[in-house]
């Protein structure tokens, strides 16, 4: 929960927003190998995974049966028959894996573990990425993968992020965190202290969601219908569900909502959302974003009663908020 | 449109005059029986001991060495049980998890107890949780330092920098107390190493935050957790927790944190257990005995229970009644063996009725609970009758609400 007097919170996003934060982001990391690795993943996975070349990674959602969501993820491309899964859920990826692998000739294993990342996010992270890499990493596009050194240890490099700016990740071997961490250290930008701040409040603001945001939508419901490509990927897991709903037509709405309050205290995820007393949604994250100075969020909403600039309330003490369009900066 | 085939079904505990009692209302009052059965065990407990300190940093060295021992073991099995508990709560690697362990477990447990509020901040070096309601907030101060200190073990198994090893690296603060009269219950973990802060003792768990705090403004409080006011609880990482969950969960832990971990210090503060029990006996009865003194105290259960004007004021089956809403909400498996003008028999199972968290089964539940409504059948139906549980040590017990002549009533 942020709040907009929390000064240090402030300080953490302009960091990132102005300059240059940095902070540790280590996601479940899955790898997968083998001659079957890249079909496999193109079935479990809703993007076109299999177009993504070596060097680059993918942003997709991953369904159930239903088609509903059931993670989000980056797959990155690393080497012929070599993936990694960069998710926050990585046991269930496992087991999901698991479940669905057949016969595929492939081998999996959640290295979360031996695993560390940062995340160097900001409009001057570019710079700070090329004094303190071995080689530069400024000039990689967006999604691309390096690998290269950080304090005399092999680390790989994204540029990326979720933050909404310009950014990259650098990802090292557990055994070399601490190294990393201090090479970053020692280029004087900020470390960022509130975790909120940098897995919800900055990404909220450019409309970023997390997959608990997301969880049993649809990727057309959740705005996610741009990584949806029907006519170029053969069958993958949910696409018979999601082929059906989407023709039926979407039901529930990913909105934003801004809340008409000073703060927000009574707001749970899931809270219920009202439209004259009568529920039409269930809110996800409030949060306080510093660039835009508001009490903002995501709500799942009945499409039809609640178009933009649809007056609602939320909770039990009848909080005042409006429906804006889930990004704000 | 079509009429509806039926009337919805819906959950809830049914009297025995076919009222129900609604799911979240009998969730809540399961809680509050179970703060108010702790509540008689701690006025057992000063009359034990009339030194505050001295008993308070008893219970709470007891229950912390209570809580680290049930993740008691070895390395690899402290490392599998929190392996586990991050896969079920799906807490990531990013959040530096092992830190704040104690603020995720502690959220939900708070949640499930119908103790509302909010993490107000999660932080790298600090977690304040500030809370709207307390259904145990008549127990006492004891028990706010109590589950302070004892809770201070969900940090030390995973805070330190020995992953595996039971550490101490934060302090833990119930700086704001509702059992004390506060407006709030905050709880503050603040890193030691970060603050430059001294490990405490077992009666420093009521210090200050050394961060300000955030005062949540009244009109902005909550009445209920997550469970009742949305029907399932969401925590920070998106894991949810139906109601159903939640109210089974509490009704058994309720009982272990707040009754069965006190109660090893409290019976050691007794010269013997004969006295220890005198002294439970005695109090539950004056508590039962006081439930039903006011006349609109028997006026609001007979409308609450839905009895009809047929049983009159000097029925068993009022109490029985009583009793078994009390037993239903607490989520306690019954039979009637006899419900009728000449009294009332309800058949239990012995390890359902003192067993609510099977590894911690408490005979002072059979003890308590026959004592208080012995207590409370003078004053809810009459004098001529009383209230007794036979069979307490075998694989039954029959509670039954009969006329009996007790020249020694207590």
């Amino acid at each position: 929960m942020l709040f907009k007097e929390d000064e240090v919170a402030r300080a953490d996003a302009m960091a990132v927003r102005k300059d240059t934060g940095w902070f540790r982001w280590t996601h479940d990391t899955v790898e997968v190998k083998g001659p079957d690795a890249t079909g496999l993943l193109d079935r479990l996975l809703v993007n076109t995974v299999a177009a993504c070349p070596v060097g680059r990674e993918r942003y997709t959602t991953m369904l159930n049966e239903d088609g509903l969501i059931i993670d989000d993820l980056m797959a990155m491309h690393l080497d012929e028959d070599h993936w990694w899964l960069s998710t926050l859920y990585g046991p269930h990826m496992v087991r999901w894996i698991d479940a669905h692998k057949g016969d595929a000739d492939v081998t999996y294993e959640d290295i979360t573990p031996s695993v560390d990342m940062y995340s160097v996010q900001g409009p001057t992270s570019g710079e700070v990425m090329d004094a303190v890499c071995a080689d530069p990493v400024s000039g990689l596009r967006r999604f691309e993968l390096a690998r290269t050194k950080v304090a005399e240890r092999d680390v790989l490099v994204d540029r990326g992020g979720f933050t909404g700016e310009l950014g990259f990740e650098v990802y090292c071997s557990r055994a070399d965190s601490d190294a990393v961490a201090a090479a970053l250290r020692a280029t004087g930008k900020r470390e960022l202290q509130t975790l909120e701040v940098y897995v919800r409040s900055l990404p909220i603001e450019k409309g970023m969601a997390l997959r608990q945001d997301y969880h049993l939508l649809t990727p057309f419901e959740a705005n996610l219908g741009w990584s949806v490509h029907f006519d170029k990927k053969g069958d993958f897991v949910g696409r018979e569900a999601l082929e059906a709903s989407h023709a039926a037509g979407e039901r529930r709405a990913f909105v934003g909502v801004e809340i008409e309050r000073e703060s927000y205290e009574d707001i749970a995820q899931n809270e219920i959302v009202y439209k004259r007393g009568v529920p039409v949604g269930r809110c996800r994250q409030m949060i306080y974003g510093y660039t835009v100075d508001k009490n903002i969020g995501f709500a799942i909403v009945d499409r039809e009663k609640c178009p933009l600039g649809t007056r609602v309330t939320i909770g039990t003490n009848d909080s005042p908020a409006v429906i804006v369009e889930p990004t704000w900066c | 449109m079509a009429l509806r085939e039926h009337v919805e079904a819906c959950r809830g505990v049914e009297t025995p005059f076919g009222k129900i009692i609604p799911e979240k209302e009998a969730y809540s009052y399961c809680l509050r029986t179970i703060a108010a059965f702790s509540a008689n065990i701690f006025q057992v407990m000063r009359l034990l001991n009339d030194d505050w300190e001295d008993r308070t940093a008893s219970i709470t060295e007891i229950a912390n060495m209570m809580n680290c021992a049930a993740c008691a073991g070895g390395e690899g099995q402290l490392r599998e049980y929190l392996d586990q508990f991050y896969d079920d709560w799906n807490i990531p690697e990013l959040v530096d998890r092992e830190a704040w362990i104690g603020a995720i477990w502690g959220d939900y447990g708070d949640e499930a107890e119908d103790m509302a509020g909010r993490v107000i901040q999660f932080t790298k070096n600090r977690v304040e949780k500030e809370l709207d309601t307390c259904p145990w907030d008549i127990v006492g101060s004891e028990m706010c330092n109590m589950t302070t200190g004892m809770f201070t073990a969900n940090f030390d198994i995973a805070a330190g920098d020995k992953p595996g090893a039971i550490t101490n690296d934060v302090q833990l603060n119930m700086c704001e107390a509702r059992g004390c009269g506060d407006r709030h219950c905050r709880v503050v973990a603040e890193r030691l190493d970060h603050y430059g802060l001294e490990r405490q003792g077992w009666l420093d768990h009521r210090g200050p935050s050394h961060d300000p705090v955030h005062n949540t403004p009244e009109e902005r409080c909550v009445r209920h957790a997550q469970g009742i006011r949305n029907g399932q609880y969401t925590q920070t990482f998106g894991e949810e927790n139906s109601l159903e969950w939640q109210y089974n969960w509490v009704a058994q832990m309720g009982w272990v944190w707040s009754i069965s971990f006190p109660l090893i210090a409290i019976r050691d503060m007794a010269d013997d257990d004969e006295t220890f029990e005198r002294f439970l006996q005695i109090v539950f009865a004056t508590a039962g005995k006081n439930s039903f003194i006011d006349p609109f105290a028997r006026e609001g259960l007979r409308a609450w229970l839905d009895v009809p004007r047929e049983i009159g004021d000097n029925d068993p089956r009022l109490m029985g009644a009583y009793i078994a809403a009390v037993m239903g909400c607490q989520l306690v498996p019954f039979e009637w063996e006899a419900f009728d003008k000449d009294g009332v028999t309800i058949k239990v199972s012995t390890d359902d009725f003192n067993g609510r968290f099977p590894m911690a089964p408490l005979d002072e539940i059979t003890m308590g609970y026959e004592a208080h409504w012995n207590g409370a059948v003078k004053t809810l139906v009459s004098p001529e009758w009383s209230v007794w549980i036979d069979g307490k040590d075998d694989e039954f017990q029959y509670i039954n609400v009969g006329r009996k002549i007790d020249p020694r009533m207590l």
